[in-house]
């Protein structure tokens, strides 16, 4: 495995010298690249490495670097390893290559990243809604959207249902203990 | 004279639909001439509930992904939080989430029966089925406490050890499940109605299959022997003695096959942890869930599920809680690229059945 890892390493180093590797004690090696280079490197893999498989496609939110992350995990049934493609893009114009004509099923993520967090995915042909329906605001997976502004403009408290009430001050109220001072911070 | 084509609604409420999801179907005459699938209806958005969420309370979301199958997505999400924090867990807590994981498998074939058969108008295959079904549940009761989402596989080990006694009752259950396979053998297997409505439809093309990203039994029922159980062994999968069923056809009755004889396989490991349980603690215990922070990094975890593979994503920025914990589902692939090319040039009647060989679960896929 080791060995397969160091060729593995070497040979994306020629053909993409910007590549960054990080070996992890298991069957796991990582690469970052930009952007741009990130379906090249997916396809090559692919098509001369033998990492067929495509596992997952993830993104995460790195808000206070203005970065989304996108990784891609793929698997290869003869070397058993996965490895996972990082890439980071700009969060104020998020947009990346799409890759659904290397692997078909990438069009389901594609349309999801698209989504909950805004991505644009250059040349994505797929329906326009896949989970929210008539949605015009912030896509919902950003860590910047407000999920208790958005179900307090969004739902309503049914007119005299007392349990809408905050359940701590409900329980001291019944019981005369006080709040604890940790949980007071929580409180509405 | 060509006959017009027409739009047909199958879903989101129909008896035959694996869930809450929706296919529209243009259909000329009975064959389906284009399919896509329309999912939004079961949303719940675990995903962002767990990113508020510390890395245990996000623990208790994770089991609903999927219902018929909750317990391999919390052995998933536990054994990546195990992974990216370094944490071991100890043996005999291996081999009580692989009993749980094998037990769980072989009632969610038990449920698939029943779809399966149900799908094709064979009701009496579930009836008996999810009456088996019960057995195991009882178990899991006994076990776990809860009979559908357990809960039981965490971080750090498992959060209970077995009763006193319970290893015989498991052994008699299985004893019980084993001698009634023959039975849906020849309910399910020499009928008739089942083997015409299932050999040569929906067939998924060996090359095609790859391409397409199919797992589990579907890729299996290609004649295609891939599982990760043995290709990236987890647990103690890796120290037991089991077979990977395979067939070639790439049909509704290979995979079906492929289905039947997993469930001999995992009668044959539950058979195996229980003799070689090893004694000792069941729990590597984590610090308090309030202040338990991970450092910063990011682990992939997967596993074979009924279904296929599943595989859990987490990052940690360092905090107490998941900055992500992105599932991936077989339902995935197989409920919407794989489903939409496959019922091209189906007939409108197979709709359910082809969903329920290919395991199509819409809570996976929304999350």
């Amino acid at each position: 495995m080791k060995e397969n890892k160091v060729k593995l390493a070497k040979y994306l180093k020629e053909h993409f010298p910007a590549i960054i590797e990080k070996d992890y004690n298991y069957n796991r090696i990582d690469f970052s690249i930009n952007r741009e280079l990130v379906p090249s490197v997916l396809r090559l893999l692919k098509e001369e490495s033998g990492y067929i498989h495509l596992s997952h496609i993830s993104c995460v939110d790195w808000l206070e670097e203005e970065e989304f992350e996108l990784v891609f995990i793929i698997w290869s049934p003869v070397d058993k390893i996965k490895i996972l493609i990082h890439t980071r893009i700009d969060r104020n114009n998020p947009v990346m290559d799409n890759i659904d004509k290397i692997w078909r099923q990438a069009n389901t993520y594609e349309r999801e990243i698209k989504e909950m967090y805004g991505i644009e995915f250059t040349g994505l042909e797929a329906a326009d809604e896949f989970l929210l329906e008539d949605w015009n605001g912030m896509p919902p997976m950003r860590r910047d959207f407000d999920t208790a502004a958005y179900a307090s403009n969004k739902y309503y408290n049914r007119p005299g249902r007392e349990d809408a009430m905050d359940v701590r001050e409900e329980i001291a109220r019944h019981s005369g203990e006080e709040i604890p001072d940790f949980a007071k911070k929580y409180s509405r | 004279m060509r006959e017009k084509a027409t739009t047909l609604y199958i879903g989101p409420q129909h008896p035959g639909i694996t869930g809450n999801m929706m296919i529209r179907l243009k259909v000329e005459g009975d064959t389906i001439v284009k399919a896509i699938t329309e999912v939004g209806y079961l949303h719940r958005s675990f995903e962002k509930l767990a990113e508020r969420r510390n890395w245990l309370q996000a623990f208790t979301l994770m089991c609903r992904f999927c219902v018929p199958e909750p317990d391999p997505v919390e052995e998933t999400y536990s054994r990546a939080v195990e992974l990216l924090e370094g944490r071991s867990v100890p043996d005999r807590a291996k081999f009580l989430r692989v009993l749980v994981l094998e037990l769980a498998r072989i009632s969610s074939q038990l449920l698939w029966y029943g779809g399966q058969g149900a799908s094709l108008g064979l009701y009496t295959i579930g009836q008996w089925s999810v009456g088996d079904r019960n057995y195991i549940l009882d178990l899991f009761e006994e076990l776990t406490g809860a009979r559908v989402y357990h809960m039981y596989i965490w971080p750090g080990g498992v959060r209970r050890d077995m009763p006193e006694g319970f290893e015989k009752r498991v052994l008699k259950t299985m004893d019980y499940l084993e001698g009634r396979l023959d039975e849906y053998e020849a309910l399910m297997f020499d009928n008739a109605i089942f083997k015409k409505r299932t050999q040569g439809i929906a067939i998924i093309d060996k090359e095609k299959a790859i391409e397409w990203g199919v797992v589990g039994p579907p890729l299996r029922g290609c004649g295609i022997k891939s599982d990760i159980r043995i290709d990236d062994p987890y647990e103690v999968y890796e120290h037991l003695d089991f077979e990977i069923p395979v067939y070639e056809g790439g049909d509704i009755w290979a995979r079906a096959l492929v289905r039947r004889d997993e469930i001999r396989q995992s009668i044959r490991i539950v058979r195996q942890v229980i003799k070689e349980m090893p004694g000792g603690s069941y729990y590597n215990k984590v610090p308090n869930p309030q202040k338990w922070t991970i450092q910063k990094g990011d682990a992939y975890a997967r596993t074979e599920a009924v279904r296929g593979e599943i595989g859990f994503y987490v990052v940690s920025d360092g905090s107490n809680h998941p900055r992500r914990a992105h599932m991936r589902g077989a339902a995935y692939v197989h409920g919407i690229t794989l489903l939409e090319d496959i019922l091209k040039g189906a007939n409108v009647a197979d709709v359910s059945s082809i969903m329920n060989s290919l395991g199509t679960c819409p809570p996976e896929i929304e999350r």
